[in-house]
């Protein structure tokens, strides 16, 4: 690797300055410079990243000042190429799709400002620079999802989400300086270095430095990947343009797991965070699942996905699983970016015409529909269910690594992956088809060969990022009690097992419809309306917004205005 | 006599109670350009009278808990009123008075007298440069209330990017000076007293969104108005692009220190 690395953050900000200075007028040279440039950005990330994968090392590259400095190590690389990758769709698909705008070349000038704070805050190896580049990711993206000036819902909207990254700032303020008083450099490394060798130093409150900073970094991360509270802002970045949704739920909200895997020096002595953040993760993925289901705007309905993911990889960070989070958002990016990039046309595709096909699967997931009783004998299909994920499972992570099978992080997300499979078999149990033998076998096949696919390559991506084995120590951390831990485990695993039994039989019995004329409908109307006022957290922020304002109104007028 | 300078300083570097005197200064100022001089000027007399003086050697080696106290009152209080607010040329004063009342945090801190100078202008520029496109806002649409008739954007793109800008530096953002000036706020104090200064940051991020949300959105109703000259525009820019550089530069002399 060259020292030209250095160079790579700042291509895109050449481009924002040509932009505004030359071409600010010219917008298809602006665009043009702009995906060129970001392309170049990809390439030359791509270049570093291949380099380091080939033998190479990490280091620290200092820009010029005192505090500006890169830390060129595997997890800038992959995210460098990973940001500049998913920049370069944008870029790419809004040179048509934003053609008809207004504010045309300023667009693509803030899209390469927003490209260029990512890539520095990903690779800040000081903590002035990533406070600099942290900051200016929650300015930038506000003046891109306000991009539309003359809706006001669009400044209402960036603005939920300039505040609540404002919230999120405050925490990594205080964590930077309580790092920096512990430990006596504002340097990464160095400080990564002291705290292992000084890590039980005292905070406050009974608490040591790295769990006092651990929270305040997990409080900075759930402001940015949208966990649950302080999650209001996400459904409604869709008011901005696509391309901006699309880079938003693709890589800006993913700082969150960014964040934990910097700090992971911090979190490897800071067991009570880590199981502090599982139970947030969870909360979250339950409840942006749960609002996801009853959305019927499909943009909305990816938001809450987006939700219900961030929470998922922030489970993965509480339960040590630090590199399979950057997995996930990698993966997870890609996949919300062609989702988002390809709703505009469909939404007015099916504007145009419905074009549905009759289609049992259609049926029975997207319409929910009431499934006839399967032709598919029901213990067989209990068992298939429930044995063969546990089994596959097992076997593929075994394969890889046997001593994984002993970190409770593992086991927990075997567990949902178990959970997961079981009840894709199960709603695939539920559905009618001529052949249901062959539709199982169909799923299981698919089911092994992900399963399969992708444990393979979470290990060794692990292994690329975390290549001293520090993962096992993040896992040790992650880890309660093995008693506690294995009843946890029966309960939950029960739990589910019966919930599964008791849907069967209610399904076959006609249980919901008479349920669905008794006193279970108040509670089912209840819960719906309390889904769909997304549970009032907003309600109750613009409450507290109201009374905040109207109490600085009146000290103004008591203090006559000076 | 002591006391009488520290009163006098209050009012000129102001501190609640007195900041309601500097506010009236300013008030009082006749026109945007008067205004904007005041606030440099006033700020920094302040500062001179208290150096000179040799008053604030009274407070010793320790800065007195009730000092550091009423230097963040004063600043959460007028970052809290500037939420109340949507008229710029008040909003302006509210957050120059927020902002400067942070230098007593550094009286006696910083071992040079030119360091905490700029340190009060790193929130006087902004708050003057605010004041000044208050000013041109006020001539071209007949005031400074954002609350009647927005979308300023679509109608006066240049004048609304330099107030975008203008109060993103005002608010301590990055690469801006006060952004660093906030840093070595936060280094002067003891981690136990951080998160009032934090809270003083998180008003400041919620008056900057209200003010740009109605500056920026919505569609503009009031009669046809010429946007700000390109040699207006420029100068503006180059204003701010000089603020920001001397940030980057500040960022470092503060590691140093």
């Amino acid at each position: 690797m060259g020292n030209w690395a250095i160079a790579i953050p700042f291509l895109p900000i050449l481009s924002a300055v040509i932009i505004f200075v030359f071409a600010h007028s010219a917008r298809k040279v602006a665009a043009r410079i702009s995906v060129i440039i970001t392309l170049l950005t990809f390439i030359l990330a791509l270049i570093e990243l291949t380099s380091y994968a080939l033998g190479g090392f990490s280091r620290v590259e200092v820009i010029g000042t005192l505090w500006g400095s890169v830390w060129l190590d595997p997890l800038t690389l992959i995210m460098w190429s990973f940001v500049s990758g998913i920049s370069l769709l944008v870029h790419m698909y809004s040179v048509r799709y934003m053609v008809e705008e207004a504010n045309y070349t300023r667009f693509f000038a803030l899209l390469d400002l927003m490209t260029a704070t990512i890539l520095f805050m990903v690779s800040a190896a000081d903590l002035i620079t990533l406070l600099v580049a942290w900051f200016l990711v929650g300015v930038v993206l506000y003046f891109l999802l306000g991009h539309d000036t003359n809706r006001p819902a669009a400044g209402r909207y960036a603005f939920w989400t300039q505040i609540t990254y404002r919230a999120g700032d405050v925490p990594l303020w205080l964590a930077a300086f309580v790092l920096i008083r512990s430990y006596h450099s504002i340097s990464l490394p160095v400080i990564f270095s002291r705290l292992q060798m000084y890590p039980h130093l005292d905070a406050f409150w009974g608490l040591s430095v790295p769990e006092l900073v651990g929270f305040l970094l997990a409080f900075a991360a759930f402001a940015r990947s949208a966990q649950f509270l302080l999650h209001g802002w996400l459904p409604y970045t869709m008011d901005g343009p696509t391309p901006v949704s699309a880079l938003m739920h693709a890589g800006i909200v993913n700082a969150g797991g960014f964040l934990f895997n910097r700090f992971f020096p911090v979190f490897e002595h800071a067991s009570i965070v880590l199981h502090f953040v599982f139970i947030v993760g969870l909360i979250t993925a339950v409840v942006g699942s749960a609002m996801m289901l009853i959305q019927n705007d499909v943009k909305r309905s990816l938001g809450y996905s987006t939700m219900g993911q961030m929470g998922f990889m922030v489970m993965e960070c509480g339960v040590g699983a630090f590199a399979l989070a950057i997995f996930h958002l990698i993966a997870h990016g890609f996949f919300k970016a062609s989702l988002f990039l390809g709703a505009g046309n469909i939404i007015g595709e099916a504007r145009e015409h419905d074009g549905v096909p009759a289609d049992p699967v259609y049926t029975s997931i997207v319409e929910r529909r009431p499934a006839k009783p399967s032709r598919l004998p029901w213990l067989a299909a209990a068992a298939l269910t429930i044995i063969v994920p546990v089994v596959v499972l097992s076997v593929s992570h075994l394969f890889v690594s046997s001593r994984l099978l002993h970190e409770q992080g593992v086991i927990i997300l075997l567990f949902f992956g178990w959970v997961t499979g079981a009840q894709a078999l199960f709603a695939t149990h539920k559905m009618t088809h001529t052949n249901p033998w062959r539709l199982m076998g169909g799923i299981l096949g698919s089911f092994v060969l992900v399963v399969i696919g992708y444990t393979l390559i979470s290990h060794y991506f692990g292994h690329f990022l975390y290549p001293h084995d520090e993962e096992y120590q993040i896992y040790g951390a992650a880890s309660i009690n093995s008693v506690y831990f294995d009843v946890l485990v029966i309960i939950l695993a029960l739990l589910f097992v019966g919930a599964w039994a008791l849907t069967f039989f209610a399904d076959s019995s006609g249980w919901w419809d008479r349920a669905d004329q008794g006193r279970w409908r108040g509670v089912y109307l209840a819960l719906y309306a309390l889904l769909s006022r997304e549970l009032y957290v907003n309600d109750l922020y613009a409450r507290m917004t109201q009374i905040l304002l109207s109490g600085a109104r009146r000290l103004n007028v008591m203090l006559r205005w000076c | 006599m002591d006391i009488i300078i520290w009163i006098i300083a209050g009012a000129l570097l102001p501190w609640f109670p007195f900041s309601w005197i500097f506010n009236r200064l300013l008030v009082s100022a006749p026109g945007a350009w008067a205004r904007a001089l005041t606030v440099i000027v006033l700020p920094q007399l302040g500062l001179l009278l208290l150096l000179k003086s040799g008053a604030w050697y009274l407070l010793g080696q320790e800065m007195p808990t009730a000092l550091r106290a009423l230097a963040l009152f004063t600043a959460i209080l007028y970052a809290y009123r500037a939420a109340g607010t949507r008229d710029m040329q008040i909003w302006a004063r509210f957050m120059a008075t927020s902002g400067l009342s942070l230098t007593w945090l550094l009286v006696g801190v910083l071992p040079q007298h030119w360091e905490m100078q700029l340190f009060v202008l790193a929130w006087s520029i902004p708050a003057a440069l605010m004041l000044i496109w208050a000013g041109v806002l006020t001539k071209k649409t007949g005031g400074s209330y954002l609350g009647l008739s927005g979308g300023f954007a679509r109608v006066l793109p240049r004048l609304s990017v330099l107030i975008s800008l203008t109060a993103l530096a005002a608010t301590a953002t990055p690469i801006f000076p006060n952004f660093f000036a906030l840093l070595q706020a936060m280094e002067s104090l003891p981690i136990i007293w951080m998160p009032l200064l934090l809270l003083v940051l998180l008003l400041w991020g919620w008056t900057v969104g209200r003010l740009l949300q109605d500056l920026l959105f919505g569609i503009y109703h009031g009669d046809a108005v010429h946007d700000l000259s390109v040699a207006g525009t420029w100068l503006g820019g180059l204003t701010l692009g000089v603020f920001a550089l001397v940030g980057i530069f500040w960022g470092g002399i503060w590691i140093i220190n």
